[in-house]
């Protein structure tokens, strides 16, 4: 014991830099898959504790228009599956409407209203986890308003001239994330009674089921009893999944580091044990020969790297618990706290084990070179006599142009494959997590985004929804339009539901948008967009639902008459619960559910100035422009993807610094002998450092090179699943060809050549008299 | 005779405190261009450190070498380096090779960094030495494909393609059997034939005897030095020369 002990700090003493390093990727490894597990824990179990608090309504059908309420208790009351059901009304008011100090929400994209308290389910909770019970003149704002800045505990805020005093905010277990487009907030039954003239109804037809897995079931009985579906469906799972988005977009992001991270200390360790083999090639063949057991050898080594492994890891956890507050106050804003926080430490734990585990185990099979070395052959060179195959044919003589030092450092490369591999990993990572999520960045916030989430490229947009005449207000604002020099195209899209058969026979309910496709189209994910009156295009989720591919056949009651459609494209949607079809047939007897109208205008930049125009002439219309739809929408999204990406070039370039270095000064010391034959031959320092950088070019062009492929395919699939998240199941990166192309690889270059100089900075002042005697 | 290094008081220390002791302790060596010198001395005397002395290889803490009319102490780095790439050549115990390279190109290596001759003029000039080395046939071989005298020999060949004006030798045949130390020896004494100037360290009385002059290093100080005169194969009694160093070698206690 005393003796491996003794051992084990010699070699750590002798390559400090080196372990440290290696240490401290295994710290930072250890960290993020901590931080990752702890945020997995808290982020599920809060938003089960909330949900299960706030008794989120499994099945949801939203609903404007004539209610019959009868009709659906008797339904249900019928299905057995039903165990609540409530009807709760959200008065609908304009953005204009809610005066705040700082200035209305005539801006906003959302559709904000009113709400009471529910007396059965669906709670809007406060930040302790409570249902509200708002007293007269209090108002109860939804945390997005608050966190932004529109609203304060306190302030007062004028709801359609009523004064309301702002009590606190409130949480909302299925309308808080801002992919959902509609804001709750709680006012008492008095205030939303006053205010209700001022704001269309609509309704929440709510159900809580016995068991969630008859929700597919339930909701099939729902269409088939042919109830009141004039709006979005929508379920326990999706609200589940837009609570989780945001935050499980970052552990997603953490997760991916962490791998590349795990990664690079495996490349640490592994270079330092091949650099270390090839060291003791002859201690180890002498020792061998004197009988020691391999055994023993590979234990000394093995016991370094778990004690390395111990320390990083046991740093890297403890790290985690003052790093984890930060990221997980969001979650706790917005969820609350989990009731199964208390298991978050034990499976951050369990991660960390898994990454010291991974390591020795590591370590222990890249140990079995020990036992290929042959004691006799060990002690006869001195070094590996593994054959250097590689650049055999690549000679001096016949590459004089080349000149002698481009040519020693290109040929190292070449018969040192093993060794230069570990830096091309690196380089060819910190490549990868330069660009890829720089150009994810780009892509998601490049205008067209929007086509791959269900959206057209429009400039400005009209809903019209939640009046009686539909269709003669929105000939009305075609008019206006059609006179308007400013428009240089628009299209106006009518939503009416229809009967179709789905592939295993059963009657379901489709919610099609009807209209030109071709003017503002989507991505399609395959497939096109639907041309004739035999076409029709489908939303991902609603194909899967239908159980139809791009050519199938689908049956449609259109006027009465049943009529085959052909799929003509498949497209992902994240609107209206991502259930949606697209067609151009026209069915005059159907009912309008709600119409959009699309503009683009000569010049984008008037669309804000348009929008308030037409908002203000068409009261009954919400009319936003693109820009700030999306900003709104997405734009914390786009800012967090934003800052990551940065980080991540940030880590990258220091990464690809740090290991650069830690190269140059391991191949210097171990090339100490051929740097004095080469002064001794009459090469300058310069020479030699000359001979470091060409090395270092050659790698970090080759890495480069290999990473930017690499983010551009495997970092496009990678990133297609990331989006996926978001419903988009088709995706192709938008590539800033500028940024990916030559400022990436200039800023690694930059940060790799700098590290090489650095790094070689003495290595010509090495003494020939005493290197070239040992 | 010309002189090609003069040397005055030339003192070199090693060690700290009061483990500190000067190797060399006030030498002053002079070597005529042309001259072939011996240095012999007991282990540890001092020979290898004088030798990296006399080529600027190692700096000195006091005195003075002029090699070829240029004061090394007052000579950069790089300016050290030129002069040992154009006017030096070394060849040491062991062979110093570099194993990333095959024969060939260890030899042509120097030649390739200094740029003054043409690719072709380097290949043919590096094949003719090998020729005459007699180790034309190992051209392509590896470095670890070669035996100990034939990688001397490719050592010598690499340090006479810059047409030194001296070549330098540490125990050049030290690690060889007498049959590859007397050919390497033929080598050297070839090189010497046609103009170069040689300062050799050896051990071995034999390698000596062709030396035209023998100095030998005590203790880091020159003890004495022996004229032999220019030796000629032909006309000059090995064995009695040899006997008459020998002679004067036990004088000096060797
Ligand atoms: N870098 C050094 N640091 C400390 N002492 C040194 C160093 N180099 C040489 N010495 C010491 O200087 C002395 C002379 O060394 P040198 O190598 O010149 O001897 P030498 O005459 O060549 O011996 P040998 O015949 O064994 O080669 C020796 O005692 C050696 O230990
Ligand atoms: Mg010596």
């Amino acid at each position: 014991m005393g003796m491996l002990y003794r051992l084990i700090r010699n070699d750590v003493l002798r390559s400090t830099a080196v372990t440290l390093t290696t240490m401290l990727f295994v710290a930072a490894a250890a960290l993020l898959v901590a931080l990752a597990a702890t945020l997995v824990v808290n982020l599920a179990g809060a938003i089960d504790t909330m949900m299960t608090r706030a008794k989120t309504p499994h099945f949801m059908q939203m609903h404007a228009g004539h209610l019959d309420r009868e009709r659906l208790a008797a339904f249900a009351d019928g299905n057995d599956a039903v165990a609540d059901f409530q009807v709760l009304e959200f008065l609908n008011l304009d953005g204009s409407q809610f005066v705040f100090a700082g200035g209305s929400l005539a801006a906003s994209v959302q559709d904000n209203g009113l709400s009471v308290q529910s007396e059965r389910f669906d709670f809007l909770l406060d930040l302790d986890g409570n249902v509200i019970a708002p007293s007269d003149g209090h108002i109860y704002v939804p945390i997005t308003y608050m966190q932004d800045g529109t609203a304060r505990v306190g302030d007062t805020v004028r709801v359609a001239g009523t004064p309301l005093t702002i009590a606190g905010p409130l949480r909302d277990s299925q309308m808080q994330p801002l992919l959902s487009s509609s804001k709750r907030f709680l006012v008492s039954r008095d205030d939303f009674a006053d205010i209700e003239p001022f704001g269309s109804m609509e309704y929440l037809i709510e159900f809580r089921l016995h068991d969630l897995a008859a929700l597919g079931a339930f909701q099939a009985a729902y269409v088939a009893a042919g109830l009141e579906a004039n709006g979005p469906t929508l379920t326990y799972p999706l609200f589940r999944l837009i609570n989780g988005l945001s935050d499980g977009l970052m552990i997603a992001v953490i997760l991916l580091i962490s791998v590349l991270v795990i990664a690079i200390a495996f490349l640490c360790i592994r270079f330092t044990l091949q650099a270390k083999i090839e060291d003791d090639y002859r201690e180890i063949g002498v020792m061998k020969s004197i009988g020691m057991r391999v055994g023993d050898i590979k234990r000394i080594y093995l016991a370094k790297y778990a004690f390395v492994a111990a320390v990083g890891c046991a740093l890297g956890y403890a790290l985690s618990f003052s790093l984890q507050e930060p990221l997980l106050a969001n979650i706790r804003l917005y969820m609350g706290e989990s009731d199964s926080a208390s298991w978050a430490p034990f499976l951050g734990l369990l991660g960390v084990a898994t990454v010291f585990l991974a390591i020795t185990a590591f370590v222990y099979l890249a140990l079995g070179r020990f036992h290929r070395i042959p004691a006799a052959e060990a002690i006869r060179f001195g070094v590996s006599q593994e054959a250097p195959s590689g650049g055999r044919r690549v000679r001096l003589s016949t590459n004089q142009r080349l000149g002698a030092n481009a040519f020693l450092g290109l040929k190292d490369v070449l018969v040192r494959r093993k060794l230069f591999a570990t830096m091309l990993i690196v380089l060819v990572l910190t490549a990868f997590i330069i660009i890829m999520p720089r150009s994810l960045h780009h892509t998601i916030s490049s205008k067209s985004f929007i086509t791959y989430m269900g959206v057209g490229e429009t400039d400005l947009r009209f809903d019209v929804q939640q009046t009686d005449r539909i269709a003669d207000r929105t000939a009305e604002i075609a008019a206006a339009l059609e006179g308007d020099d400013a428009v240089s195209a628009f299209v106006v899209l009518t939503t009416k539901a229809f009967e179709a058969r789905s592939s295993d026979g059963s009657e379901v309910r489709i919610v099609v948008e009807l209209g030109d496709h071709s003017v503002f189209p989507l991505t399609y994910a395959s497939g096109r967009a639907p041309t004739g009156d035999h076409d029709i295009a489908l939303s991902a989720l609603s194909a899967g639902d239908l159980g139809t591919g791009v050519g199938d056949v689908l049956q449609v009651m259109v006027g009465g008459q049943a009529r085959d459609l052909t799929v003509s494209g498949i497209y992902s949607d994240v609107t209206n619960g991502g259930k949606t079809a697209k067609a151009t047939f026209t069915d005059d007897g159907a009912a309008t559910m709600w119409s959009v109208v699309g503009v683009e205008l000569t010049d984008a930049s008037l669309a804000s100035a348009k929008a308030a125009q037409y908002g203000a002439r068409f009261d009954f219309a919400k009319v936003s422009a693109m820009d700030d739809f999306v900003a709104q929408t997405y734009g914390p999204t786009l800012r967090a993807v934003g800052t990551a990406s940065y980080a991540a070039v940030g880590i990258s370039l220091v990464i690809s610094a740090l290991i650069t270095l830690l190269f140059m000064r391991m191949l210097i010391a171990k090339d100490r002998y051929a740097i004095a034959v080469l002064k001794s031959l009459g090469f300058t320092a310069s020479d030699i450092k000359t001979q470091y950088l060409v090395r270092s070019v050659f790698v970090l062009a080759l890495g480069v090179v290999l990473g930017t492929l690499l983010a551009n395919t495997l970092g496009e699939s990678l990133a297609g699943a990331v989006i996926g998240a978001f419903g988009a199941s088709s995706f192709a990166f938008v590539v800033d060809p500028l940024e990916a192309y030559l400022i990436a690889p200039a800023l690694m270059a930059l940060s790799v050549l700098l590290a090489t100089v650095f790094g070689t900075l003495d290595a010509g002042t090495i003494r020939v008299s005493e290197s070239i005697r040992e | 005779m010309d002189k090609i290094i003069v040397s005055d008081s030339i003192v070199k220390s090693f060690g700290v405190g009061r483990e500190r002791r000067n190797v060399l302790d006030g030498v002053s060596v002079d070597i005529g261009a042309g001259e072939f010198v011996a240095i012999m001395g007991p282990s540890g005397s001092g020979k290898t450190t004088l030798l990296f002395a006399l080529s600027g290889m190692d700096s000195v803490d006091s005195g003075s070498v002029v090699f070829d009319g240029e004061d090394l102490s007052r000579l950069g780095d790089d300016a050290l380096a030129d002069v040992r790439r154009k006017k030096m050549g070394f060849v040491f115990q062991q062979p110093t090779l570099l194993k990333n390279l095959n024969v060939l190109d260890n030899v042509i290596l120097p030649s390739v960094r200094d740029g003054t001759l043409s690719a072709l003029q380097i290949n043919e000039k590096a094949r003719a030495l090998m020729k005459m080395a007699g180790i034309e046939e190992l051209e392509t071989r590896g470095v670890g494909q070669a035996s100990g005298g034939q990688l001397q020999r490719v050592g010598i060949c690499r340090a006479l393609m810059g047409d030194p004006k001296v070549i330098f030798g540490d125990e050049p045949t030290g690690a060889l059997n007498s049959t590859s130390a007397g050919e390497i020896m033929d080598l050297l004494a070839d090189v010497h034939r046609t103009g170069t100037t040689v300062v050799l360290v050896t051990h071995d009385v034999r390698v000596a005897t062709k030396a035209e002059r023998v100095l030998f290093i005590f203790d880091g100080k020159i003890a004495g030095a022996h004229e032999a005169g220019r030796y000629d194969a032909a006309c000059d009694d090995v064995d009695a020369r040899q006997q008459a160093l020998a002679t004067w070698l036990a004088e000096m206690g060797f």
